[in-house]
């Protein structure tokens, strides 16, 4: 029942945004492609405001915070953990226009895979490994933030899978910072089979690895393995009843 | 060393790199279709095939031809018939 009346009001907000955003979307469509992008990635980040701060509210409750120092710069790769179909609405709680790296299927969603195209989404199933590198270099060199998720897939436990390195060789070679985040609390929200449960998400922004820092480990896989050390301790504090 | 000895070690890479069930893990696969890798996990696979077989992949031409799970083993299973020190090294492992 909660699932059912959740759907019916992210549906609702979602088609009361489109209206609302149809004229804007229309007019960034003819802007140059930069800036049609950076046009485009704003209005996915207030659409992910709007579905994780209204649509769900009160059942599903989201609070962010950073033990990141204030004045840290946003540029860099940012990692985040993967328990839930909700992570990509959830980054939106860090209020950067981020670009993701998906792999294949959100491209394809009907509605939701027009937006991430006109994005410049980062499709690493389509793209080659350096082609995929390339489209991060440019990403990077135009202060475009980066969100990947390295488990690959969502756990949908509250497991933290093994992390690829694919990402973090890409950040070593690029010589770009780092910036680990942690999203607890939504595991179930929604489950793997898409029902959703009520309850308090937390989304964590972490201190920045500079990136000199990240190049002293000397290769993907040291780096990826300190990452997700210092991810899977945020989370044990977070879960700590 | 035998073929499957071969194609048991280039499985192996799979199921400890990306945790995948090796149930799943038949010849006709498609390794990013089927398999669900991406190209970024290509660092990873590269990375988990030099350490299983001993030797440097960055400039083989003929990997970036490989659409699916039997083709690898197959690329494998050739390069070791033309390296047999590679089955040697295998085998020590």
């Amino acid at each position: 029942m909660l699932s059912l009346y959740l759907y019916m009001s992210m549906t609702f907000w979602t088609f009361a945004y489109l209206l609302v955003c149809a004229l804007p979307a229309a007019v960034c469509l003819l802007l140059p492609v930069r800036w049609s992008r950076t046009a485009f990635r704003h209005l996915i980040l207030w659409y992910g405001n709007i579905i994780v701060r209204i649509a769900v509210w009160p059942w599903v409750r989201v609070i962010y915070d950073s033990t990141a120092p204030s004045d840290e710069d946003d540029e860099g790769v940012y990692v985040f953990n993967h328990r839930s179909a909700s992570d990509p609405f959830l980054i939106a709680m860090l209020g950067l226009p981020m670009l993701q790296l998906v792999n294949g299927w959100p491209m394809r969603l009907p509605l939701f895979g027009f937006f991430a195209r006109r994005c410049g989404y980062i499709d690493t199933t389509k793209n080659n490994y350096e082609e995929s590198r390339a489209k991060i270099a440019a990403a990077l060199g135009a202060h475009v933030p980066i969100a990947s998720f390295p488990e690959g897939t969502r756990s949908g436990s509250r497991n933290l899978n093994q992390f690829r390195s694919g990402i973090f060789k890409i950040a070593m070679e690029l010589h770009a910072p780092i910036h680990p985040c942690c999203i607890v609390g939504n595991e179930y929200i929604p489950d793997r089979r898409f029902r959703f449960q009520a309850g308090r998400i937390h989304v964590r922004r972490m201190p920045v690895i500079a990136a000199d820092e990240a190049a002293s480990f000397g290769n993907a896989y040291l780096l990826k393995q300190h990452v997700k050390t210092l991810i899977q301790a945020e989370i044990t504090k977070l879960e700590e009843p | 060393m035998q073929p499957e000895d071969i194609i048991a070690a280039v499985n192996a890479v799979f199921v400890e790199q990306f945790e995948i069930d090796p149930a799943d893990l038949l010849p006709e696969k498609e390794i990013f279709r089927d398999l669900g890798l991406d190209s970024l996990d290509i660092v990873d696979m590269m990375v988990g095939l030099q350490r299983t077989f001993g030797i440097s992949l960055r400039q083989n031409e003929e990997l970036r031809q490989i659409v699916t799970l039997g083709d690898l083993h197959a690329f494998f299973l050739k390069l070791v018939e033309e390296n047999p020190d590679l089955a040697a090294k295998l085998q020590k492992k």
